[in-house]
């Protein structure tokens, strides 16, 4: 069978690898010149939003350095959504995890979710973007797998989709570090939740949150989201999943 | 009282200078490729290290170079060494027609009780299972593991440069 | 040309020292690639601070260790002062290192400083002995400070700082575990060699010597006499004592195998020149310790170590122009029959006098000394060749030691025999002090012992007066 080849690229930023697979039928005119632009948007997104920068405009404004007004229009508009999400979430997506302004949980997906829309604004409307564990794709088939939260190196399963998000929460990353934002204390009901959807910054902002929720309400709460679909994994190994996931399953996979 | 002074201030001054003295880019500095397309081999371009504290990769230019894959015999892609805050993490993998047969982790801190247990959260065992992944024909890795941070992402650097649909 | 590599013996060996600590940076240096992020630069300092503790904990112990050449080149006044001194540094040290490892592991983990710090004591291997011994080190630390010391007996002091021991045995384990320099090769191997080593020295020289010693010679006590108020002899007699070739001058480190002191091996000079037939201690009740002694029951065994001390006949200056006594014989004490009948001899002077007047090349001699210092210079007075006078610097006429033993070796040996009194105020400069009592002054050869304030202050005033060559030997270990 043959696929049209992929160009694919790397990059290091935000503390982790932004990986682009873009399927081209023949040469690649101007792909150079777009996939430029849109990686320093991902470095101008990172120099904003970085919590771990002492000197990004989130941080100074957590610090009273600035104020909201004079940030730039993104930060503002990123800290609605936020707020958006915690309603939606019932307050458990949080954009002050620990009392700390850090909307990372928005800012990662939607900063994946960006790169995708401005290779497709160009054009490219083939591909998948993935960053920090989350993916964005648009056309397709893409297969996405998804890594086993518990045995390392392997993976649970493989969705695949057109124009699809694939984002994945889970407590293997530094212990656990999403807390529950009505006790404070780490949500640990749960090892990994992967939520489909179709654009990445909300199926990421409301992974993190269902993840919190914890095994029973994520599930309910996520098969109430139209176009969402669930995967769980539980801290013994056990999965469970909504019912419309089996879309992404192919024929013959549990 | 004031030798004590003394000493302490010189101590603290000669420990700060022999830290000072060691380079401060790890090993195995992680230069990302740019890869081509498939079938090509690896282009280093330099790119700066990746680090939750310093996020900045310099984002050279991509060379397009628009090559046909080819699918060769047998090929030994070596992922970059990506350097995780654990220390640096490497993985190899052998092709034969385009698929993945082998994959062998080329480093990993391991060797002390702190590496170790720095492991059990940063680097997992790499096992047959993965080469599944790979006959499954993945394009991308959905993970929360820390494990995108060191492993998923050196294997996919390895996916990324082998140039693989 | 002797004398001069023996004069540069301490910086020989504090060079030494220092080439060690010089290694066990190379060992880090040789094992870290680069150092990364704040993470990094503070685990490299705690590396490098451990290495240095580690490294410094047995050098210290091995300062204590008794071993003869250090012994009789450094002084044992030079090896408490460089042992006391890197003891303070080494607990820096590990204070540093402490801090600095817990916070660079915190900041690689994500987790927070007490989290880790728990982390580290629970989950790492031997570090539940390395925490109790570090616990055992500050502790000790904090009781040797100046101002903790003040207010502790000089016993209770002196048992607590033993378990410096333990710590260090506690913390062994962690380095070889954790030490990231350690853990095979060139490092393990050194680490081994040094702690075991060290570990064999002090056995040899702190428990075996003293034992065959014991066997040998088997020092008892023989007779407990006051001497004044507050102060009393103490007679030791045993076998073979001219083996022991102790000096005028030297002293013994003593354990009274009687409960409470068994385990304190404190410094005592010889008040008289070693007699082939007993050694004779003088001792002022200044602690519960010494106080202790006057009770001493006859008979009682005690272990010593010795002789030490470099405050001896040996420091005279001789003329080299002139083919005079070399000093070992002229020091050496003549054998000396038996005394008939039971009993020790009365006071002194026990031993055959050197011959009247002026001894064959080299300066008359001073001996300076107050309170306690006064007695290796007893001994020293019967035996020192040539022109010796003896000044007793004392505050009261009651404190003044040895009154009539000194004047009957003087009388006998046609030496001078002087006694300063007075408060300092009263006394004035001490320099000018001394010239009025000891014609040419500046001529002498000074030997000063006594305690430290004293000492002080007449180094400087005697080199003001123009006296060249002082001896003199520090008490306060």
């Amino acid at each position: 069978m043959t696929e049209p080849p992929v160009f694919r690229h790397a990059e290091p930023v935000m503390g982790t690898v932004f990986s682009f697979a873009i399927r081209r039928p023949g040469d690649t005119p101007g792909l150079g010149d777009v996939l430029r632009a849109v990686l320093a948007r991902l470095h101008r997104i990172d120099e904003v939003f970085s919590t771990y920068r002492p000197d990004s405009q989130i941080s100074r404004l957590e610090r009273a350095e600035l104020t909201l007004a004079q940030c730039d229009p993104e930060v503002a508009e990123v800290l609605a959504r936020c707020r958006e999400v915690a309603a939606e979430t019932d307050g458990w997506f949080t954009d002050r995890p620990a009392g700390r302004l850090d909307p990372s949980g928005w800012v990662k997906g939607w900063a994946v979710e960006e790169a995708s829309r401005a290779l497709a604004a160009a054009g490219w409307t083939d591909h998948s973007v993935t960053g920090g564990g989350d993916v964005q794709t648009s056309g397709g088939p893409w297969r996405i797998g998804i890594a086993h939260p518990l045995r390392p190196g392997t993976l649970l399963t493989v969705l695949t989709g057109h124009d699809f998000a694939v984002a994945t929460s889970g407590t293997a990353e530094r212990g656990p570090h999403i807390l529950d934002p009505h006790t404070g204390r780490p949500a640990t009901g749960l090892a990994s939740l992967t939520l489909t959807g179709r654009r990445l910054s909300r199926t990421d902002a409301w992974a993190t949150a269902a993840f919190a929720m914890g095994p029973s309400r994520a599930l309910a709460w996520a098969a109430t989201r139209p176009g969402t679909e669930a995967l769980a994994v539980l801290p013994d190994g056990t999965t469970r999943h909504t019912p419309g996931l089996s879309a992404y399953l192919a024929p013959g996979q549990h | 009282m004031r030798r004590a002074v003394v000493t302490g201030t010189a101590t603290v001054a000669g420990i700060v200078l022999l830290l000072s003295l060691k380079p401060h880019d790890g090993p195995g500095n992680s230069t990302v490729a740019k890869v081509i397309s498939s079938g090509t081999s690896p282009s280093a371009a330099a790119s700066a290290p990746s680090s939750p504290s310093t996020a900045t990769g310099s984002g050279s230019s991509p060379a397009a170079a628009p090559s046909p894959s080819a699918s060769a015999a047998s090929r030994v892609v070596t992922g970059n060494a990506i350097d995780t805050r654990y220390g640096p993490v490497q993985v190899r993998v052998t092709l034969d027609s385009g698929k993945i047969t082998k994959v062998d982790v080329l480093q990993y801190p391991a060797e002390s009780h702190r590496d170790r247990e720095i492991n059990t959260y940063a680097l997992p065992e790499l096992n047959q299972e993965a080469l599944a992944a790979q006959n499954a024909r993945i394009d991308a890795v959905s993970g929360a593991t820390y494990t995108s941070d060191g492993y998923t992402r050196s294997l996919q650097s390895a996916l990324d440069q082998a140039g693989l649909t | 040309m002797i004398s001069l590599i023996r004069r540069s013996l301490p910086s020989v060996a504090l060079a030494a020292i220092g080439v060690g600590a010089a290694g066990v940076l190379a060992l880090w240096w040789r094992d870290t690639p680069a150092i990364r992020g704040a993470a990094g630069w503070l685990t490299g300092a705690g590396q490098i601070t451990g290495l240095l503790a580690g490294y410094a904990a047995p050098v210290l112990l091995l300062l204590m260790a008794r071993i003869p050449l250090l012994e009789r080149e450094l002084g044992a006044d030079r090896l408490a002062r460089w042992h006391a001194r890197g003891g303070r540094w080494m607990v820096g040290l590990v204070l540093a290192h402490l801090l600095t490892i817990t916070w660079g592991y915190a900041l690689t983990d994500g987790r927070g400083l007490l989290a880790e710090g728990v982390r580290l004591v629970f989950d790492y291997p031997e570090m539940l002995k390395a925490t109790l011994g570090t616990l055992l080190l500050l502790g000790v630390g904090a009781v040797s400070a100046a101002a903790a010391r003040r207010r502790l007996s000089y016993e209770l002091w002196y048992y607590l700082h033993l378990a410096t021991y333990l710590a260090v045995a506690l913390a062994f384990g962690h380095q070889l575990a954790n030490g990231a320099q350690l853990g095979d090769g060139p490092g393990r191997a050194l680490w081994y060699l040094l702690y075991l080593g060290t570990a064999a020295l002090l056995g040899w020289y702190r428990l075996l010597v003293p034992f065959r010693h014991d066997r040998r010679h088997r020092l008892r006590v023989a007779e407990i006499r006051p001497e004044g108020p507050g102060v009393v002899s103490v007679f030791l007699t045993g076998r073979r004592l001219d083996e022991l070739h102790a000096e005028a001058g030297q002293f013994f480190r003593l354990q009274f195998q009687t409960p409470g002191l068994r385990w304190a091996a404190n410094p005592y000079s010889l008040s008289a020149p070693p007699h082939p037939d007993f050694l004779r201690f003088t001792v002022k009740s200044l602690g519960s310790h010494s106080a202790a002694l006057a009770r001493l029951p006859l008979g009682t065994r005690v272990l010593a170590e010795g002789p030490y001390g470099a405050f001896t006949a040996r420091r005279l200056t001789t003329d080299r122009t002139t083919p005079g006594l070399p000093a070992r014989t002229a020091a050496a004490p003549a054998r000396v029959p038996a005394m008939a009948g039971a009993g020790l001899p009365g006071s002194g002077p026990y031993a055959p006098l050197p011959v009247r007047g002026r001894r064959r090349g080299g300066p008359p001699v001073l001996l300076l000394g107050a309170g306690v210092g006064i007695t290796p210079l007893r001994a020293l007075f019967e035996t020192l060749p040539g022109e010796v006078t003896l000044v007793q610097r004392a505050r009261r006429p009651e404190d003044v030691l040895f009154r009539a033993e000194l004047a009957a070796v003087a009388t006998a040996r046609g030496a001078r025999v002087h006694e300063l009194l007075g408060s300092r105020a009263e006394v004035g400069d001490l320099g000018r002090a001394l010239a009025r009592l000891v014609p040419g002054l500046a001529r002498h050869e000074v030997f000063l012992c006594g305690p430290d304030a004293l000492t002080a202050e007449a180094v400087r005033s005697l080199r003001a007066a123009g006296v060249r060559r002082i001896h003199h030997e520090s008490f306060s270990f």
